[in-house]
């Protein structure tokens, strides 16, 4: 999936300007849409907004504002876009959106760099568990992977 | 392009009014605006300051050593794999900054989570251990909670502080979503949401699972706090203030307030004091 000229889709859960998309794809267009049903369903109040637009004001990114997937598509078929480039959320709605994308272009979803690499499969049940697992390695300087 | 939100701002109040004018409905909600700047140089001078070691020691107290970047790591302007870096070269020996890393795993932890469960941060993960059933929670945030009208200095700080800052110390989440939830009797999920409209850092999973935390729903037994303890972390400056001060439902040793918050409560439920 080599994507000669994509567009970039900046949300709302990387605000970087070291965003991994950004760096892997200098100059590209990069677009970020204001989730309005989002914003409704969750009621967010006004300094939650100021404070991300101050965040998106750092980035080299279009604006805009409805329904995201909408919105990203069109700005892809804008720029004639072969693909769309974003980073990776746990989100349950990230994913839903991505994978209406992903019915119209293919999309790369590049991971952030991980708080531990974690060795085994990490048991979730109960925090305490799942610190014993990682302890060693989170307080290890050695998993250095500067950016 | 038409359609395209402006980027040029002279200053931070002609770009305030015009985020109000174009979502009305976040400025009904509150027009206040946090004193945390958004963007990546104002989180970088954040992460300078950071000091891991009386962190450690002073966390708990409302005027403790806290770093504050919660925003920041919430919406990836830092990541923590970044921030557990400057934490580690900010101290002489690692377990300096144990406490501190400890927390940062903490949220690295509800992102597994939310990761396997999605919505499911919004459900019940197990059963309250209060001895009460989820039906016997109100399904909404009282008035005067919502307003900082109960009268109890502290509760009343609190909400205001979330109001108008969108920032609240960890400990005060724990008091305020303890009083909603055990004092109250309110689903966790009305005071999540409260939460999430105005925190700055507002997480589906932070957040979410942090209520759940302290209602009992994901953890083994429920988060109360007392007065010693609330007047310890808060240097008394609720207390001496609060007009509630000789009546205060938090004035009690943790049996007590075991006993009259969880009368039908299983046995082995004893309260959580502190993580
Ligand atoms: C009811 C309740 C609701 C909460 N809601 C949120 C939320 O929506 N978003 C959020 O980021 N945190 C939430 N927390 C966790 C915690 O209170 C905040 O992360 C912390 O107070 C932020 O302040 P700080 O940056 O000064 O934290 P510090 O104590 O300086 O910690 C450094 C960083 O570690 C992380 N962290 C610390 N403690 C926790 C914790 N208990 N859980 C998860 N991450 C932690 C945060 O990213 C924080 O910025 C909640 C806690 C409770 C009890």
């Amino acid at each position: 999936m080599s994507m000669q000229n994509p567009i970039i889709w900046v949300h709302g859960d990387c605000l970087s300007p070291r965003h991994p998309a950004l760096a892997a794809y200098p100059g590209a267009p990069a677009l970020f849409v204001w989730d309005e049903e989002l914003l409704a369903a969750l009621r967010v109040s006004l300094k939650r907004i100021v404070f991300m637009y101050e965040c998106l004001l750092e980035l080299p990114v279009t604006i805009r504002r409805g329904d995201v997937a909408t919105e990203v598509l069109t700005f892809a078929d804008e720029r004639g876009a072969d693909g769309i480039v974003t980073s990776d959320s746990p989100s349950p709605r990230f994913r839903r959106i991505r994978e209406r994308l992903e019915t119209a272009l293919p999309v790369r979803v590049m991971p952030v760099e991980p708080f531990v690499r974690a060795r085994q499969r990490l048991d979730l049940a109960r925090f305490s568990r799942y610190w014993q697992a990682i302890q060693v390695e989170a307080l290890s300087d050695s998993s250095d992977n500067a950016l | 392009m038409p359609g395209d939100m402006r980027r040029d701002f002279s200053d931070r109040e002609e770009l305030i009014a015009y985020l109000a004018a174009e979502f009305p409905a976040a400025a009904a909600e509150s027009d206040a605006v946090s004193a945390t700047i958004g963007g990546r140089q104002a989180a970088e001078a954040r992460l300078a300051a950071m000091r891991p070691a009386p962190y450690a020691a002073t966390r708990n107290f409302l005027s403790g050593a806290v770093t504050r970047l919660s925003a920041y790591i919430r919406h990836g302007v830092l990541s923590l794999a970044e921030v557990r870096r400057a934490a580690l070269q900010a101290v002489t020996r690692p377990e300096e900054a144990a406490k501190l890393i400890n927390e940062l795993a903490w949220r690295d932890y509800w992102q597994r989570v939310y990761a396997e469960i999605g919505e499911g941060v919004w459900e019940n993960r197990e059963a309250y251990k209060t001895g009460l059933s989820a039906s016997d929670y109100a399904p909404e945030l009282p008035a005067d909670i919502a307003t900082g009208t109960t009268g109890l200095a502290c509760m009343d700080a609190f909400s205001h502080d979330l109001i108008s800052t969108g920032y609240l110390h960890n400990h005060a989440r724990m008091w305020l979503a303890a009083y909603v939830v055990h004092w109250r009797r309110v689903a966790w999920q009305a005071g999540a949401r409260w939460f999430l409209s105005h925190l700055l850092d507002g997480d589906p999973a932070s957040n979410n699972l942090s209520w759940q935390w302290v209602a009992s729903t994901f953890s083994h037994r429920p988060y109360i706090f007392n007065r010693e303890n609330l007047e310890r972390y808060s240097d008394g400056v609720y207390c001496r203030e609060c007009p509630l001060r000789s009546n205060c439902p938090f004035d009690a040793s943790y049996e007590t307030l075991q006993a009259r918050l969880f009368p039908d409560a299983p046995p082995p439920a004893a309260p959580r004091r502190r993580r």
